[in-house]
């Protein structure tokens, strides 16, 4: 049994990620399920997705706990997700990113295989979506299944939701990312942290489904806690402000849906970089040009 | 303390004027509709200080029941059969958010096949919500059994929603004596509702948010466990109901002639009193028989019922419902309360859609039970036209 | 003496919708909600229903509300809020109660339950935000997706393109019942948007805001341009900025002219495929409903000017 755990945002395409290797995989002639984490995560949130390969049908139908391969769709993930959690001895993690493997730090010493997929996505597809080159960078980083294999299933799910020409480019994109892989050994300096939870007996829960803002355990719940998510790890873009430019009309504080502007005793503003999630609708809004996008999670 | 001759219906309306109770969201179906009128008329004439919601279904009627009770005011509603199928969605939010909103159901047959007379497979589905369930005999018990109703579901180890089922016509239209009490004992015997879960600016709490598998479980139990340690809750309330007032009803269950009793049926609603004249005739023949009447269904009184059928050797259950392709859901209940005990247990399907109950339909119940029969198969239809 | 409408400058600002909520980036919704209840402050009540806004905002034992909240089902946001508010009034209590459900929850499945609150005149805040499909449970269409667009329940196929109807008329639904007040609202008219949350905020009985909530997954769109959305919608005519109080209808917002459709669909994934014959249909149906919302007669005689109040150091910015 191999199974594989994917890292990947709300809409990044993790969960038809994980659908096209099991596809791939049916196509070599074995057994495959895929299946996303169900929950209600937006669009930029952290998720996963899950495959799970065999040469005879499979029964497990649990969450992939002991993955042999992760798969880290942004770079940035690493930082706010146990990505590694699990992984088994002798397991691999293909990971986005444009720098080698000995230079990721996935908290253990492991196989490691990287490969820029945003950059081959913006080339091939003309938009940053990572999954088709992905899929081709795992073909490579462990023999599970065929770059071949990849393509067909690429193009044939692809090609059933896009259309057969948005198939073939796909494939393609596999294809290069399968060329461009570097594989190497991952770091291993950062602890492994798991979210902090609040799980509580059946005693231990107030009665009825409600809560005050008040501590439990790690982490304080009820009205108003929301604040311990830190979305600005959500971020692609990140806003600059230009104080000299601002006209103070704190539109860009009415508009940001974060509540993450701040505005000053005078109405100058303050961006608050833990919860912008980077959308840019305050620099669209601005009338003064006072607020302009950059690329990346930090100015 | 006052006599008067009142159907049920207006029976259920006098306590809910006499609880001071504040909101009332309502829908009107036959036969709930002398409730809500009786009630119309109260507010109208400035009897009772409730505010009145007039709602657009029973799902609304509900929701604003949820809605109010989550300011923390004492809430009623009444239905029936297809209104409470309606209502079933919002049913599942009153106990788990512990809103103690006090409900009249007058039981009426649900589904095609059926009309606007006794029935209770409206009800019977309604187990599974977390609300607790009773059924009551005649109108005296229906006004009493409200008065009661909101001290057990205010009381600080309950806090959870109540449904009093009463007969279509044979209860809700039957007009009888109901002794009404001075509304100083009432209040004697209500304390001031001092809501658990409420929705206050001062000390804002959520009352139900989106939950994951992480804490679904544990909250289920919750109430599962809750429930269970309510029926001793029940009885203790009935009885201080008597010392208040002078009547009681025995809690849970309320069995007659049961000290020496070998053969026993189990029967719940109006049944119970035309079963009671069917043991007493029994009993003058020499037949040692004796009846338990099963008020509550949930919280349900497995230790009572147990207790009390301690040297019964046959056992019958009177359903007013049939789970299609199973068994009636009281004999059901029953019998797996009573797993182990050893005697005969048998199910004794009658009166659906309404169909009259007399003293001989008991007693042809009876027969079967003190012949034991039915081993293999257990499940008796009484009034049947046609062979089983 | 007329006392100064508020306005983004003026009004509140303490959040009651907290950071760290679980929306997307550029969500239109949130930033309407968020601004909704600053306005409404801390001594309001929310309900939601089954929506967007429930899932992420309020996800066990996390809450973004930092006001008391409650949620139980998906088509009863008039009911329960009628509830909330007999059950506070009854205790004397003049907290304010807001509903705020999509539009799959108003349009909908919770157009009984909104008409009964509405008919009642219950002292209630019905707020819906509208982003014109079930975008909760991945974008089907609703009585409010607009003609042509892309759902995954009217998908573009060999046969049929799109949806086939138009958008519901949710503002006729409720003002034909003598509601208190009932406003449409955008985000990218904030001065509009605050003037008439803080007219209803100061009504009593039933009011009615309806709020065009740009979304970036369902629509297909870059969450940039969510604020540009907003503001074509109402260029276009797939949106129009007014209010019924008495009976009454006062255009708040008159744009000068009337902008191709075609400017607000080419920024949108949803509509992508639609043919020229569709967005012909389209533009035909819009510029009749045009011509009926902004015809002399509903126009203010006072020509709105209240944008004019933003400006920063003498400087217009509104429209910009």
């Amino acid at each position: 049994m191999y199974e594989i755990r994917f890292h990947g945002r709300g809409g990044q395409g993790a969960v038809m990620a994980a659908q096209t290797i099991a596809e791939a995989a049916v196509y070599e002639g074995l057994e495959a399920i895929a299946f996303p984490f169900f929950g209600a995560e937006r669009r930029g949130a952290p998720i996963m997705a899950f495959a799970r390969i065999d040469d005879k049908k499979i029964s497990l139908r649990t969450q992939v706990y002991q993955p042999d391969m992760v798969v880290v769709m942004e770079e940035s993930l690493i930082e706010i997700e146990p990505v590694a959690d699990g992984l088994k001895p002798g397991g691999c993690a293909v990971v986005n990113s444009k720098l080698s493997p000995n230079q990721i730090d996935l908290g253990v010493k492991a196989r490691c295989a990287t490969v820029d997929a945003t950059s081959i996505a913006l080339e091939m597809l003309k938009a940053p979506i990572v999954n088709t080159a992905i899929l081709g960078a795992m073909a490579r980083a462990d023999d599970f299944v065929s770059i071949k294999a990849v393509k067909e299933a690429i193009a044939s799910r692809f090609g059933e939701h896009l259309g057969e020409e948005a198939g073939r480019i796909n494939a393609q994109a596999a294809q290069m990312a399968y060329e461009k892989v570097s594989i190497g050994e991952s770091l291993a300096q950062r602890p492994i942290t798991k979210r902090k939870m609040w799980l509580p007996t059946w005693q231990e829960m107030p009665p009825g489904v409600a809560l005050y803002h008040e501590k439990r355990g790690e982490i304080e719940v009820g009205p108003g806690s929301s604040w311990q998510t830190r979305t600005g790890t959500w971020r692609t873009k990140t806003p600059r402000y230009l104080r000299d430019k601002c006209v103070r009309c704190a539109r860009c504080w009415f508009i940001c849906p974060d509540a993450a502007i701040k505005r000053e005793a005078d109405d100058h503003i303050d961006i608050n970089y833990d919860y912008c999630k980077g959308c840019g609708m305050c620099a669209s809004i601005c009338p003064a040009k006072a607020i302009e996008m950059t690329k990346g999670a930090k100015l | 303390m006052k006599v008067k001759v009142l159907s049920g219906d207006h029976a259920v309306a006098y306590a809910v004027k006499m609880c001071n109770v504040d909101v009332i969201p309502n829908y009107p179906i036959t036969p709930q509709t002398l409730i809500i009128e009786k009630l119309s008329d109260f507010v109208f004439d400035g009897e009772c200080d409730a505010t009145f919601m007039p709602a657009d279904s029973e799902h609304s009627a509900m929701s604003m029941a949820i809605g109010a009770a989550a300011t923390g005011v004492r809430t009623f509603t009444a239905t029936a059969s297809q209104g409470l199928a309606l209502m079933h969605e919002m049913l599942y939010v009153a106990p788990q958010t512990r809103l103690p909103i006090v409900m009249a159901n007058v039981n009426r047959s649900l589904g095609a096949g059926s009309g606007i007379w006794a029935e209770y497979n409206d009800s019977m589905p309604e187990r599974e919500s977390g609300w607790m369930q009773c059924y009551v005999e005649d109108a005296q018990e229906a006004f009493d059994t409200i008065v009661q109703a909101y001290r057990l579901c205010e009381d600080q180890r309950v806090m959870l929603p109540l449904m009093m089922c009463l007969d279509a016509f044979v209860l809700s239209h039957t007009v009888e004596k109901v002794l009404l009490p001075e509304q100083a004992e009432v209040d004697a015997f209500l304390p001031r509702f001092r809501p658990l879960n409420f929705l206050d600016t001062q000390n804002p709490k959520f009352i139900n948010i989106a939950v994951t598998p992480a804490h679904s479980m544990e909250m289920r139990y919750q109430l599962d466990h809750l429930m269970r340690e309510t029926s001793s809750v029940v009885d203790e309330v009935d009885a201080l109901f008597g010392k208040h007032f002078g009547r009681s009803y025995g809690g849970s269950i309320q069995p007659y002639r049961m000290e020496d009793a070998e053969h026993a049926l189990i029967t719940l609603g109006t049944a119970t009193s035309t079963a009671r004249v069917a043991v007493d005739e029994l009993r003058k023949e020499g037949k040692k028989v004796g009846l338990i009447k099963l008020k509550y269904i949930r919280p349900f009184p497995h230790e009572q019922l147990r207790k009390a059928l301690r040297g019964v050797s046959s056992l019958g259950v009177f359903d007013r419902s049939i789970a299609v392709n199973g068994f009636g859901p009281v004999f059901t209940e029953v019998r797996n309360s009573c797993y182990g005990m050893g005697m005969p247990i048998t199910n004794h399907i009658a009166g659906i859609g309404g169909r009259d109950l007399t003293v001989a339909t008991f007693k042809g119940m009876f027969e079967k039970i003190m012949r034991k029969e039915g081993a293999g198969r257990d499940c008796f239809w009484h009034g049947l036209r046609g062979d089983m | 003496m007329v006392e100064k409408a508020m306005t983004i400058k003026t009004m509140p600002q303490e959040d009651q919708l907290g950071s760290g909520h679980g929306a997307c980036g550029g969500c239109g919704l949130s930033t309407a909600v968020n601004n909704v209840l600053r306005i409404l402050g801390p001594d309001t009540v929310v309900y939601a229903p089954a929506s967007c806004l429930l899932v992420f905002s309020a996800a066990y034992p996390i809450s973004a509300f930092k006001v008391p909240f409650i949620y139980s089902a998906f088509e009863n946001t008039g009911a329960v809020i009628s509830g909330i508010s007999a059950g506070l009034r009854k205790q004397g209590k003049q907290t304010y109660v807001v509903g705020i459900a999509g539009d799959g929850g108003t349009f909908d499945i919770g157009l009984q339950a909104l008409a009964g609150a509405a008919e009642r005149n219950d002292d209630v805040l019905y707020v819906c935000v509208d982003n014109e499909a079930y975008m909760n449970t991945g974008t089907q269409r609703s009585g409010s997706t607009p003609f042509g667009a892309w759902t995954t329940t009217t998908p573009v196929g060999s046969k049929t393109q799109g949806k086939r109807s138009f958008k519901k008329d949710m503002m006729c639904v409720v003002a034909g019942q003598d509601v208190a007040y009932a406003a449409t609202l955008s985000i990218a008219h904030p001065n509009d948007f605050v003037k008439k949350v803080e007219k209803a905020k100061a009504m009593r009985g039933f009011r009615f805001l309806h709020i065009m909530t740009p979304c970036t997954s369902g629509w297909k769109t870059d969450p940039a341009v969510t604020y540009d959305l907003a503001r074509l919608a109402v260029e276009t005519g797939m949106w129009a900025l007014y209010e019924i109080e008495n009976g009454e209808t006062t255009v708040t917002y008159r744009p000068e002219e009337m902008l191709p459709v075609e400017n607000y669909l080419k920024l949108q994934g949803r509509f992508r495929h639609m043919s020229k014959e569709d967005i012909d249909t389209l533009q035909r149906w819009l510029c009749k409903r045009w011509d009926q919302r902004y015809h002399t007669d509903m126009v203010s005689k006072e020509e709105p000017k209240g944008d004019k109040e933003l400006a920063m150091c003498g400087e217009e910015t509104e429209g910009l």
